[in-house]
C-alpha cells in the first residue's frame, strides 16, 4: 500500500471509519464552543494556547521552520555547488574542507544533503497543493451537501478507486503519461525561459500528486461528507437556509469552517508522511532526477551494511536530517492532534 | 441494518469485478509488453507478433478477461506466470502468501506485545515526565528509516554477535523470522503506545473504575481487570489494521533479509508484465479488501451505537 | 470517544507504513544499489534486470562473469593490486572448419586425477525465468540449463565449441551440411541413450510455434526448414514461408547419426548451436508428462532435484554424464536474496560478488578476505549510450564525436568504480574473436570536444543558448538508482555547455521504447550470446537490424557486413570486422561506456576450481572441495 502523502488516510478502511468517527467528535466540539458567548475565536486561540504549552512542540516547529528557510536560502548557505564532482577526492570521510565528507562522485556532502532537504521542502508544498486534498474536500462536499443520487455515485465510485493495488496503477499511471508531459513542459519551459520545472521535480511530484490524488481522495472525501452531514442537521445551516443563503455560500462558509480543524490535524500529522513519499517516488523510479540532490536516493544508494561499515558518513548525515525532520513533523502531528482534540489528552 | 448489509453484498461482486477489470485493462494497455521481456535483446516484431497472436494477447480487452474471469470462476485457475514460463500462479503465489502472513504476523505480535504495556505504563504515568519521554521515543523510533535499522541489526547480530542467522526463511517458529520481525515491528509501537495511552485515559475516567476503586479492590485487580481489558476493545479492531498496514510495507524488509515473501514477487513480477500473476495478486487482494472493508463496517456500530449505518441518506 | 483517539493513531501509522514502504523502495539491496559496474540492471537481460532488486545479482553474477585464462585451472589471486591485463584469455578465433575434418575438437572429460569427491556448493542466485531449454534467453535461466541439459555442441573453457552429446562431425565441401555422430554413452539423466531421433525431435520442438520460444529464428533460423516449421497461417498468407510439420533440414540417418543442412555456408553455425535452444530433450518425457519441469531428465551433469521459486534450487550430480561425473554431490542455490557479503563472511555461502564499498577494504593485503579476493576479466559485453542520428543535435557527426571526446572514462573507473569496470575502446571486447586492439577510439580531450562542438552545425545554437534540449533515458526496475558514474558524465557535458536531463523508465517500458527508436539518447548494453564478431557488429549496427536503436545505417557499413556474412575465409571476415567496426568508431552513434563484469568476486578457499568465466557456459562439474 502506497502510504498517503498527505496523511489523509486513504484506502484504509478502519481510517475513514475512524475519521467519520473523530469528525462526529469534533463536530460536537464545535457545536459545543457554538454556543459559547465569544463563538468561534476561543476554540482556535485554544487550541493554538494549548499548543503553545508544548515545549518539546515548540522546539519540534522551531527545528522544522529552521529547515524550511534554511533549505530555500541553501543556495546562499551552501559551500560548494551541489554538482561539482571532484574525481580526486571521492568518498572521504569528514574533514574541515567538507565537514559531512564527500560522497562517491567527490561531491560535498554537506551541500548535498541541504539541497536534499531542500528537495523535500518543495515536494512537500507541492503535494499539499496537490490533488488529494482538494479532489477529496470538494468530493466530500458535494456529496454530503446533496446527497441522494450525487452521494451514491461520489460514494460507489470513491470504494472502487479506493480498491486498487494502487503502486501498480501508479507506475503504469507515470510510465504512460510522464515522457508526454515531460515533452510538453519542456516547451513549455523554452518558452517561458524558466528551467526549474523539471529539475526540481516539480513535474513529477504534480504527476504523482494528481495519480495519488485518483486513487486516495476517497478517504478524505468521507472525512468531510461526515462533517457535512453532521454540519447539516445543525440549526445554524438550516437558518442560513432560511435566510435565502446560496449553496455556495452555505458550503463556503459554514461548512468548510467546520471541518478546517480535522483538516489541519490530518494535515499536520501527514506531513512527516510527505516528506517521506519523496523515498518512496524514488523507489518507483519517477522521484527527482540526478543531479539533483535527493534524501531518498541518498538513503536508498547507502542503506546497506557495507556503506556503514565502509563509508558510514554517507548513510548517517542524510539519515540524521531524514530521521530529524520526520521526528519533528511526528510530534509536531501529535501535538497539534492534542491541542484541537483536547478530550483525547 | 439489514437491507444495508443484503445492499452491501450485493455490490460487493460488482466491485470486484470492476477492479479487476480496470486492472486488468490498465496492465495491458499500459506501456510494456510481457513478449518483448522474453525477447530481451533480441528484439523482433515478427517472432513478437507471432507468440502474442498464440498467447491471445491480442485479441479484444473484453474477450481476453472474459476467457480469463472464466477460469478464475469455474476451475479456480488463474493461469501460467509469464515470468516464470511454464509454472502456474497459484504454484508461484501461494506459498508466498503464506510467508508473508506470518511475517506480518510475527510482526504485529511484537508491535502489540511491546506497545500494550508501554501504553499502559505512560497513562498511568500521565502528566509527569514519564508519560512524555516514552510517547517521544515510541515516537523516535517510529521516524527511523528501515534503511538503517536493518543495516544496523545485520551488522550487530549477525555479523559481530553472530547470534542470528543473516537471512533466509525457516517457517514462524525459526530464529530467522526475529530480525525481520522486529525491523518490521518496531515503528509500529509508536501507534499503540497512543492508542492504549489514549484509551486507558477514556478507561479511567468512567464510572466503573471509580466505582471499583471506591469498593477498595486492590490497585493490580483495578488495573488489569477493569482498565486493560476494556481499553484494549479498540486494540483488538485495530489489530486487522495494523496487519494490513504491514502488508504493504514488506518489500525492503524482505530484501534485506532474504524473505521469499509476496512483497518482492509482486514487484518482480511488475517488472515482467507478468498479467497473470499480477492479476492473481489483485484478485487476492481486492476481494481481501473488500471484505476487511465490510467486516469493520459491520463492526463499528457494535463498538460505537452513535455511527448509524447508512447515515449518509439524509433526506 | 476511544475511536476517536484511534485517529489520531492513524496518521501517524501512515508515516510508518511509509517508512515502511520506502523501505520497499529498497528493491534494491546494499551490494547491488552501491557498485554500479556490477549492479546497475543489466540492460539487456531482463532476466538479470529483474533480478537486480534481489540483492542475488552482484552474488549471483559471480558465476557468470569471467576471469581465469580459461585453460589452467589455477585461478588468478589478487593480492593488492589488481591488474586488469592479462586476466583476459586470448581466445583463438572462430575457425571455419575445413571440409572432411572433425569440425569441432571434444570437449574436456571432467579431469579424471581424482580430486576429492562430494560436498556441497552453497551459493545465492536468482530465479530462472525459464528451466526449459528451448524458452531461454537470458544468462541467469542459461546457467542452470547449461547444468540440466546439453546438445550436440558446447563451448568450452576458452569459448570454442567443443562437441558434447556428438563424438564426431564433419562438414561438407561447400560448407552446407554438418554431420554429427553422437557418442555411444551418450544418454539421459535415467540411463536411456540419446538417439538421434531425440535430437531431430528437439529441434522441431524448440521451432514449432506452439512452443512459443523466441530464440527459435535467431539460433536456429539458418537451418533449412526452420523458418517454415516457425510458420504461421498468417505468414503463410503473406507469401512468405509455406507450413511445414518437419525441418526439412534434419535428417535422422541412423540412430546415432544426424545430418543437418543449412541455407548457407554460416561460419557461426556451430558456435550457434551451443546455445539452449538447440538442446535434446527427453521426447517420452516432455509429450507425456505435463509437470515434466519440474524434475527434467536432461543430459547434463547435474539433475535438477528441487525447486521452490523463490526459496531453493538444487542441482545434484549425475551419475551417467556421458564426460565423467561431477566431483561434488550438489549445488545449493539460495533464491531468497540476503545480504550477500554478510552471508559469506558468516560461512553462509561460498562466493559472492563484491560490492564498491567493500572493494578497498578487501584490497588490503593484510585483510583476512584478500586471499578469497579474485579478479574476473569483464564479461562478453559492450555498454554505451546511443545517440539517435536523426534527432538533433545528434544528426552532426561533430556533435556526437565531442560527447565521446568530453568525457573521462579511465578517471571515472578509478575513482568512482575502483577500476570495477574498463573503459569500452571499441565495440567487441577484449578476448573476443576478432578483437582488435589497434583501433582508434576516443580518449579524454575536452578541448578537441569543444573545437568540434564549435565547427558544427550547432556551434551558433550553442553560443546563443538555443541548443537543442537533450533527454537521456535510462532504465530501472524498482529500486534502481541513476549510475554514479552518469552524473560525472552529466557535470563533464556540462562543462561543455550541454546541459542533459535524465530520465528513468523501468525495464518494460524501456524496452519497447528504445524499440521504437523513440529516445534521443539512451543508455543500453549488449552482452555476447555467441562468441563470433557478427553477433556484435551485424545486429548492432546493420541498418535493417532491429537491434540498432539508434537509427544509425552506412551504406558502405551495410555492404561490408553483409559481405562478411558468407565469408568462408577467417581471416578475411575478421579484416572485414575490423575495417567496420572502425568506420562505426569514426561516424560515433554511440557514447561508448564500458567493459564491464562482476570485476571481483571471493570464494572460500576450500573450494577449487570455480572458473570466473565470460560466458555461460557448464562449469560446475569442475568444481571440487580441496578439503
Amino acid at each position: 500500500m502506497l502510504p498517503d502523502r498527505s496523511g489523509l488516510s486513504t484506502r484504509d478502511s478502519h481510517a475513514e471509519q475512524l475519521d467519520w468517527a473523530e469528525s462526529e467528535l469534533s463536530g460536537d466540539q464545535l457545536l459545543e464552543l457554538d454556543t459559547q458567548p465569544i463563538r468561534g475565536h476561543s476554540y482556535w486561540s485554544l487550541a493554538l494556547r494549548r499548543l503553545y504549552r508544548k515545549k518539546l512542540a515548540m522546539v519540534c516547529i522551531s527545528i522544522i521552520a529552521f529547515m524550511y528557510v534554511g533549505s530555500l536560502l541553501s543556495p546562499l548557505i551552501t559551500p560548494y555547488d551541489f554538482r561539482a564532482v571532484d574525481l580526486q577526492n571521492t568518498r572521504q570521510g569528514p574533514s574541515l574542507a567538507h565537514p559531512f565528507g564527500t560522497d562517491r562522485q567527490g561531491r560535498d556532502m554537506l551541500t548535498r544533503v541541504i539541497f536534499g532537504v531542500r528537495t523535500t521542502v518543495i515536494i512537500t508544498i507541492t503535494s499539499l497543493l496537490g490533488g488529494t486534498l482538494v479532489l477529496g474536500v470538494v468530493m466530500g462536499l458535494m456529496s454530503g451537501y446533496m446527497g441522494r443520487w450525487v452521494d451514491a455515485v461520489i460514494m460507489r465510485t470513491g470504494e472502487v478507486t479506493s480498491s486498487f493495488p494502487e503502486i501498480l496503477l501508479l507506475l503504469i499511471f507515470v510510465s504512460a503519461f510522464r515522457p508526454r508531459l515531460l515533452t510538453a513542459v519542456q516547451a513549455f519551459e523554452d518558452a517561458t525561459g524558466l528551467d526549474w520545472i523539471i529539475r526540481l521535480g516539480v513535474l513529477d511530484f504534480m504527476i504523482i500528486s494528481v495519480g495519488l490524488a485518483i486513487f486516495g481522495w476517497f478517504g478524505m472525501a468521507r472525512l468531510v461528507r461526515g462533517q457535512v452531514l453532521q454540519a447539516r442537521e445543525s440549526q445554524y445551516i438550516e437558518a442560513a437556509l432560511v435566510t435565502g443563503a446560496s449553496t455556495a455560500h452555505i458550503l463556503r462558509v459554514h461548512m468548510l469552517r467546520n471541518i478546517l480543524s480535522p483538516l489541519i490535524v490530518s494535515v499536520s500529522a501527514g506531513l512527516a508522511g510527505v516528506a517521506g513519499a519523496e523515498l518512496v517516488l524514488s523507489w518507483i523510479g519517477v522521484g527527482v532526477f540526478p543531479p539533483t540532490p535527493s534524501l531518498g536516493r541518498m538513503l536508498f544508494e547507502n542503506g546497506s551494511p557495507q556503506v556503514l561499515l565502509n563509508h558510514p558518513h554517507l548513510i548517517l548525515f542524510p539519515i540524521g536530517a531524514v530521521t530529524l525532520l520526520f521526528f519533528c513533523f511526528n510530534i509536531l502531528g501529535d501535538a497539534v492532534n492534542d491541542a484541537f482534540n483536547p478530550r483525547t489528552r | 441494518m439489514g437491507v444495508y448489509v443484503i445492499r452491501r453484498l450485493i455490490w460487493l461482486p460488482f466491485l470486484v469485478v470492476i477492479v479487476t477489470f480496470i486492472t486488468f485493462a490498465m496492465l495491458r494497455l499500459g506501456p510494456g509488453d510481457p513478449v518483448q521481456i522474453w525477447l530481451g535483446q533480441h528484439q523482433n516484431d515478427e517472432v513478437r507478433e507471432r507468440i502474442r497472436a498464440k498467447l491471445g494477447l491480442d485479441d479484444p480487452l473484453f474477450i481476453q478477461y472474459a476467457r480469463y474471469m472464466e477460469g478464475v470462476i469455474t476451475r479456480l485457475d488463474f493461469g501460467e506466470s509469464f515470468k516464470f514460463r511454464g509454472k502456474s500462479v497459484r504454484e508461484v503465489i501461494g506459498t508466498r502468501i503464506l510467508v508473508s502472513m506470518q511475517l506480518n504476523l510475527a510482526a504485529v505480535i511484537i508491535t502489540l506485545g511491546v506497545g500494550i504495556p508501554v501504553g499502559l505504563l505512560a497513562a498511568l504515568r500521565q502528566g509527569t515526565g514519564w508519560d512524555n519521554l516514552i510517547v517521544s521515543i515510541a515516537l523516535a523510533f517510529q521516524s527511523l528509516p528501515v534503511f538503517i535499522t536493518a543495516p544496523v541489526m545485520l551488522l550487530v547480530f549477525a555479523l559481530h554477535l553472530d547470534v542470528l542467522p543473516t537471512s533466509g526463511w525457516g517457517g514462524f517458529f525459526s530464529p530467522k523470522i526475529i530480525m525481520p520481525a522486529i525491523v518490521m515491528g518496531v515503528p509500529g509501537i509508536a501507534i499503540v503506545v497512543r492508542l492504549v495511552r489514549a484509551s486507558v485515559l477514556d478507561v479511567l475516567g468512567q464510572e466503573y473504575v471509580r466505582t471499583a476503586r471506591a469498593k477498595g479492590l486492590p490497585e493490580l485487580t483495578v488495573r488489569y481487570r477493569h482498565i486493560l481489558r476494556n481499553a484494549l476493545i479498540p486494540v483488538t479492531t485495530s489489530f486487522g489494521f495494523i496487519l494490513a498496514g504491514l502488508a504493504g510495507g514488506t518489500f525492503i524488509v524482505e530484501i534485506y533479509f532474504g524473505i521469499p515473501g509476496v512483497g518482492r514477487l509482486s514487484l518482480e513480477a511488475l517488472n515482467a508484465r507478468d498479467y497473470p500473476v499480477l492479476m492473481g495478486f489483485a484478485i487476492i487482494a481486492t476481494t481481501f479488501f473488500v471484505l476487511a472493508n465490510l467486516i469493520v463496517d459491520l463492526m463499528y456500530p457494535w463498538l460505537d451505537p452513535r455511527i448509524r449505518l447508512g447515515a449518509g441518506h439524509v433526506a | 470517544m476511544v475511536l476517536a483517539s484511534f485517529r489520531l493513531l492513524i496518521l501517524p501509522a501512515m508515516l510508518s507504513l511509509l517508512v515502511l514502504v520506502l523501505a520497499c523502495g529498497g528493491g534494491s539491496p546494499p551490494e547491488t544499489e552501491t557498485s554500479p559496474a556490477a549492479t546497475e540492471p543489466t540492460p539487456t537481460l531482463p532476466a538479470r534486470a529483474a533480478a537486480a532488486p534481489t540483492a542475488t545479482q552482484s552474488a549471483g553474477d559471480a558465476g557468470t562473469s569471467a576471469a581465469t585464462p580459461a585453460q589452467a585451472p589455477t585461478r588468478e589471486s589478487v593480492p593488492g593490486q589488481p591488474s586488469t591485463s592479462g586476466a583476459v584469455p586470448t581466445v583463438a578465433p572462430l575457425a571455419a572448419p575445413a571440409a572432411g575434418e572433425n569440425c569441432a575438437p571434444s570437449a574436456d572429460l571432467t579431469f579424471d586425477n581424482r580430486p576429492p569427491q562430494g560436498g556441497t556448493l552453497v551459493r545465492l542466485y536468482a530465479d530462472p525465468p525459464s528451466i526449459d531449454p528451448h524458452l531461454v534467453s537470458d544468462a541467469t535461466s542459461s546457467v542452470i540449463t547449461n547444468e540440466v541439459f546439453g546438445g550436440l555442441v558446447t563451448l568450452s573453457l576458452d569459448y570454442q565449441p567443443v562437441l558434447d552429446l556428438a563424438e564426431s562431425c564433419s562438414v561438407s565441401d561447400d560448407g552446407l551440411t554438418y554431420t554429427f555422430v553422437l557418442r555411444e554413452n551418450a544418454s539421459f539423466q535415467d540411463g536411456s541413450p540419446v538417439t538421434a531421433q531425440d535430437v531431430k525431435w528437439s529441434i522441431e520442438r524448440a521451432a514449432d510455434p506452439d512452443t512459443l520460444s523466441t530464440t527459435a529464428e535467431t539460433y536456429l533460423g539458418d537451418i533449412v526448414g526452420v523458418k517454415d516449421k516457425l510458420c504461421t497461417e498468417e505468414a503463410q498468407g503473406a507469401g512468405e514461408c509455406t507450413i511445414a510439420d518437419e525441418v526439412r533440414g534434419v535428417q535422422v540417418i541412423d540412430d546415432r547419426t544426424i545430418e543437418f543442412t543449412l541455407d548457407a555456408p554460416k561460419a557461426y553455425f556451430l558456435a550457434k548451436l551451443s546455445y539452449p535452444t538447440a538442446y535434446v530433450l527427453d521426447q517420452d518425457q516432455v509429450t507425456e508428462d505435463g509437470s515434466w519441469l519440474d524434475r527434467p531428465n536432461g543430459t547434463g551433469p547435474f539433475r535438477l532435484a528441487q525447486y521452490d521459486i523463490g526459496e531453493l534450487l538444487i542441482l545434484e550430480k549425475n551419475e551417467h554424464y556421458h564426460l565423467g561425473p561431477p566431483h561434488i554431490d550438489s549445488v545449493h542455490m539460495i533464491l531468497s536474496g540476503g545480504t550477500a557479503m554478510i552471508m559469506y563472511e558468516n560461512d553462509e555461502i561460498h562466493l559472492t560478488g563484491v560490492g564498491t564499498d567493500d572493494l578497498p577494504r578487501l584490497l588490503d593485503p593484510n585483510d583476512p578476505l584478500n586471499p578469497q579476493l579474485h579478479r574476473s576479466a569483464q564479461d562478453f559485453s559492450v555498454f554505451y549510450i546511443g545517440l539517435n542520428v536523426n534527432d538533433p543535435p545528434f544528426d552532426d557527426p561533430k556533435v556526437r564525436q565531442a560527447m565521446n571526446y568530453a568525457i573521462d572514462l579511465s578517471g571515472i573507473a578509478e575513482n568512482v568504480l575502483d577500476n570495477r569496470v574498463s573503459q569500452a575502446t571499441g565495440v567487441i571486447p577484449p578476448g573476443f574473436p576478432s578483437y582488435n586492439e589497434n583501433l582508434r577510439g576516443y580518449t579524454f580531450n575536452p578541448d578537441l570536444a569543444r573545437e568540434l562542438l564549435e565547427s558544427s552545425t550547432y556551434a551558433d545554437a550553442l553560443a546563443s543558448g538555443d541548443f537543442p534540449r537533450i533527454t537521456l533515458t535510462i532504465s530501472g526496475s524498482f529500486g534502481a538508482t541513476v549510475p554514479t558514474y552518469l552524473e560525472v558524465m552529466l557535470e563533464q557535458w556540462r562543462a561543455l555547455g550541454i546541459e542533459i536531463d535524465i530520465q528513468q523508465t523501468e525495464w518494460a517500458t524501456f524496452l519497447q521504447d528504445v524499440n521504437d527508436k523513440k529516445y534521443q539518447m539512451f543508455s543500453h548494453g549488449w552482452i555476447a550470446d555467441y562468441p563470433d564478431p557478427e553477433n556484435f557488429l551485424d545486429l548492432l549496427f546493420h541498418g535493417e537490424s532491429q537491434n540498432n536503436h539508434t537509427s544509425y545505417s552506412n551504406p558502405e557499413v551495410n555492404r561490408l557486413l553483409e559481405e562478411a556474412r558468407t565469408e568462408r575465409d577467417r581471416d578475411r571476415r575478421f579484416e572485414i570486422y575490423n575495417q567496420v567496426e572502425q568506420m562505426v568508431l569514426d561516424d560515433a552513434p554511440w557514447v561508448w561506456t564500458w567493459y564491464r563484469g562482476e570485476g571481483y568476486a571471493l570464494i572460500k578457499p576450500e573450494v577449487s576450481d570455480y572458473f570466473l568465466l565470460q560466458m555461460s557456459i557448464p562449469k560446475y562439474r569442475y568444481i571440487y572441495f580441496n578439503k
